[in-house]
């Protein structure tokens, strides 16, 4: 429309580090997850083999400083990593490793070697850390592969510790997600911490349930952008009546839902992304904006999730219902993660609480200002 | 899915201080203005409104200074559009000239007809309106009747346009026709864009009340109407491509996904914090507005660097239009039986449950925008 350079237009080029990042994520996780490792995981839940392969590549220490013997990589650079463990389902605590050492690193404390899980004090179940932080007490449901990992975060209040899950005072009972990925009951029993110190994260009061929904939601999105182009394609090949399948206007417009709803979370994974990045850096003047950002792409990931599901089941017909077709890999995943660290329902409770809160007056904006808790400290 | 991309747009500090500017004007200039004309909002007209915009220098912002214009960037632009939107300032006598018609003359005839008529544009005096559907040609545009002869100077024009959105108010009518017979194997060959004074003879204009019983639409009567040569819109026989650049700085504006944003703001003014279904359900359109605002902004972004996201700003529009739609009946889910009759909520809920239908139609049908996204996402 007109030839004037856009002022201060932010054109979202990737960095290099983050190009190499998502390369090399990409050619490891497209040769090493074939359907058949896939399938091994669902009968016998091994990891070993394919965690040793990601730990090679050096991805799960992406944030640990280099000072500390990581890459120094940023959040935003790892965003092609989260979204690749759900376009891959990779059945991997690679994820929750990744945001434990970015925690663990910002307390000051030492990263372990190995697979860290992520527990959030006040969240699904009693666990808690004791007064002194020095040990843990209570129980932890849903707690993410929990025995993949040898270790776990805590966060509680302003208190961040590392608890060893091979303490003899620890009791599990195993459970699964609906893909089968390890989501135990741990119950603690005074148990002693490995490590722990303070975590200031201004404005937040439970990083790792914030975090974890940011994770949840960036893999949602790498699912749902699998689940499409599984079912894009298959609509091309899929031949009925003489035409492919995809060439029916009523399938057209299902697929087309199902792109915009993956649009919406796209969108608002990649703003919370940047966002949660820059404040992790310390370069946020507003801490609530995170919250924000998180709780738009948790609600829009989620729902999109449900919709995706059902659509791409939809144009697979029977045989995307069968054991042996692998859409199950996907929609599985997103039906567990769309209520992981939160469902769409309650984080929408948060952000439609705010947004009443602000009233007509202050809600655009709270909109433009991704914000809606200006007047408060501390909000989740 | 590389057509369905878009990338974040970061707004600079001049933007972000203009819209502080825009917000005074807009508080001290419609400080009296009732929900209910709020509520309008695209569709409210107000001749002296439109003027104030252009004295401001807020009208053909993006256009250079010989058409009027103010040569400010295209996200200046956006932020004073975003923020009329969300007051529901009263744009619509100007809107279409300003949105669309400025820009296609600017660009197909930069010698004679933007510099004649795009400053009186920019001054928020000149309206237009736009001659494109027929009585039989709605989504097929291809298929227009109305034909153009030559004779000494000019042209005739016979036919007859419908739909046409403020033509009763409008100093001319951007005209789609023949203005060569019709070609079935090139069925968007010989059609032109001609710019047809309304005052002319030959011109007969009839109101179409909308569902409301108000006047916006019209029908456009052409018999004999001589039209010069010098009126003709770039060259003879591009109206097809014409037409094309025009809807696509009609799909991806902020008025695509704002429309019902009074009816959302007075939900927020009587919703009860404590109830969870009220928390849920605007926390839920909370989402979608931060996703879709993003979105918008982004494809604000990619055209003011000169990349045409045309597909993607298909889905913006698709997807506002779902957002948009579902007020009224949230409205009602929330508060259906028990609003206050004649209050701000129930007097901006009777108007948009019954303007809402006409979202997803106006600007290109939902079917229609889903078979575009369809084609983007590689169906064939």
């Amino acid at each position: 429309m007109n030839s004037l350079e856009p002022q201060g237009a932010d054109n979202g080029a990737c960095s290099e580090l983050q190009t190499m990042i998502a390369d090399s994520v990409e050619r490891l996780f497209s040769r090493a997850i074939t359907p058949s490792v896939l399938a091994d995981f669902d009968t016998h839940g091994r990891i070993d083999d394919l965690w040793q392969r990601v730990v090679d590549s050096g991805l799960p220490h992406a944030l640990v400083p280099e000072h500390a013997g990581g890459s120094g990589a940023s959040l935003l650079d790892v965003g092609a990593v989260l979204r690749a463990i759900g376009y891959w389902q990779a059945p991997l605590p690679l994820g929750e490793t990744l945001l434990a050492t970015a925690l663990l690193a910002r307390a000051g404390l030492d990263i372990p070697d190995g697979p860290i899980s992520l527990i959030q004090a006040g969240r699904l179940g009693d666990v808690r850390l004791t007064t002194d932080a020095r040990a843990v007490q209570g129980c932890a449901e849903q707690v993410p592969w929990s025995r993949a990992c040898r270790w776990a975060v805590i966060a509680d209040a302003g208190n961040i510790a590392l608890v060893d899950l091979q303490h003899d005072s620890l009791t599990r009972s195993a459970a699964r997600n609906f893909a089968n990925e390890q989501r135990d009951t741990l119950c603690f029993e005074h148990t002693p911490v490995v490590a722990t110190a303070e975590l200031k994260l201004p404005g937040v009061s439970e990083p790792v349930w914030l975090l974890g929904a940011l994770l949840r939601a960036c893999m949602s999105v790498g699912a749902l952008e699998s689940a499409l182009d599984m079912a894009v394609g298959y609509a091309n090949e899929r031949v009925q009546f003489g035409k492919p399948i995809g060439r029916q206007q009523a399938l057209q417009q299902l697929l087309a839902q199902m792109a915009g709803a993956i649009g919406l979370a796209q969108m608002t994974t990649r703003i919370a992304l940047g966002s949660t990045s820059d404040y992790l850096e310390g370069r946020l003047a507003q801490p609530h904006r995170i919250l924000f950002d998180i709780a738009a792409a948790k609600v829009c990931a989620s729902e999109a999730a449900s919709l995706g599901c059902s659509v791409a089941h939809q144009v697979h017909g029977s045989i995307g219902f069968t054991h042996e077709h692998s859409l199950h890999q996907v929609t599985r995943r997103l039906w567990s993660w769309r209520e992981e660290f939160g469902s769409d329902a309650q984080w929408a409770h948060l952000l439609g609480s705010a947004a009443i809160e602000s009233g007509a007056q202050g809600f655009w904006n709270g909109l433009v200002e991704r914000d809606l808790w200006r007047s408060h400290q501390e909000v989740a | 899915m590389q057509a369905l991309d878009i990338r974040p747009c970061t707004l600079d500090t001049r933007s972000e201080t203009l819209r502080a500017e825009v917000r005074a004007f807009l508080s001290e200039t419609l400080q009296d203005l009732p929900a209910a004309e709020r509520a309008r909002n695209w569709n409210g007209v107000d001749e002296s409104f439109s003027l104030k915009l252009g004295a401001r220098g807020w009208l053909g912002m993006t256009w250079p200074r010989r058409y009027g214009g103010h040569e400010r960037s295209a996200l200046e632009r956006y932020v004073v559009l975003e923020e009329l939107l969300a007051a529901g300032a009263p744009v619509n006598a100007h809107w279409i000239a300003e949105r669309q018609s400025g820009p296609l003359l600017i660009r197909f005839s930069p010698d004679n007809l933007a510099p004649r008529i795009c400053p009186g544009i920019a001054r928020g005096e000149t309206y237009i309106a736009i001659g494109m559907s027929e009585p039989d040609v709605g989504s097929d545009l291809a298929a227009v009747r109305t034909r153009a002869d030559k004779v000494v100077g000019g042209w005739r024009v016979n036919g007859q346009k419908i739909w046409t959105t403020g033509a009763h108010r409008a100093q001319h009518m951007v005209t789609l026709l023949r203005t060569s017979p019709r070609d079935e194997t090139h069925r968007h060959a010989g059609l032109s864009q001609f710019l047809v004074d309304l005052s002319a003879p030959g011109i007969t204009i009839r109101p179409i009340l909308n569902m409301l019983g108000e006047h916006d639409y019209n029908e456009v009567f052409l018999e004999d109407v001589f039209v010069p040569d010098r009126d003709v819109i770039g060259q003879l026989g591009d109206g097809w491509k014409q037409v094309g650049a025009e809807l696509a700085l009609e799909r991806s504006g902020p008025e695509r996904y704002l429309s019902s944003t009074q009816l959302y703001l007075e939900m927020l003014d009587v919703a009860d914090p404590l109830d969870a279904r009220h928390a849920v359900s605007l926390g839920r359109v909370a989402a979608r507005y931060a996703a879709l605002r993003q979105m918008s902004l982004g494809i604000a972004g990619m055209l003011a660097r000169g990349e045409n996201p045309a597909i993607a700003a298909t889905l913006v529009k698709d997807q506002g239009a779902v957002l948009e739609q579902s007020m009224p009946d949230l409205a009602h889910e929330l508060f259906g039986g028990l609003r206050t009759p004649g209050s701000p909520l129930d007097q901006t809920l009777r108007y948009i449950t019954q303007t809402a239908p006409s979202f997803s139609l106006r600007g290109g049908t939902r079917e229609i925008l889903r078979g575009i996204i369809a084609r983007g996402l590689g169906l064939r």
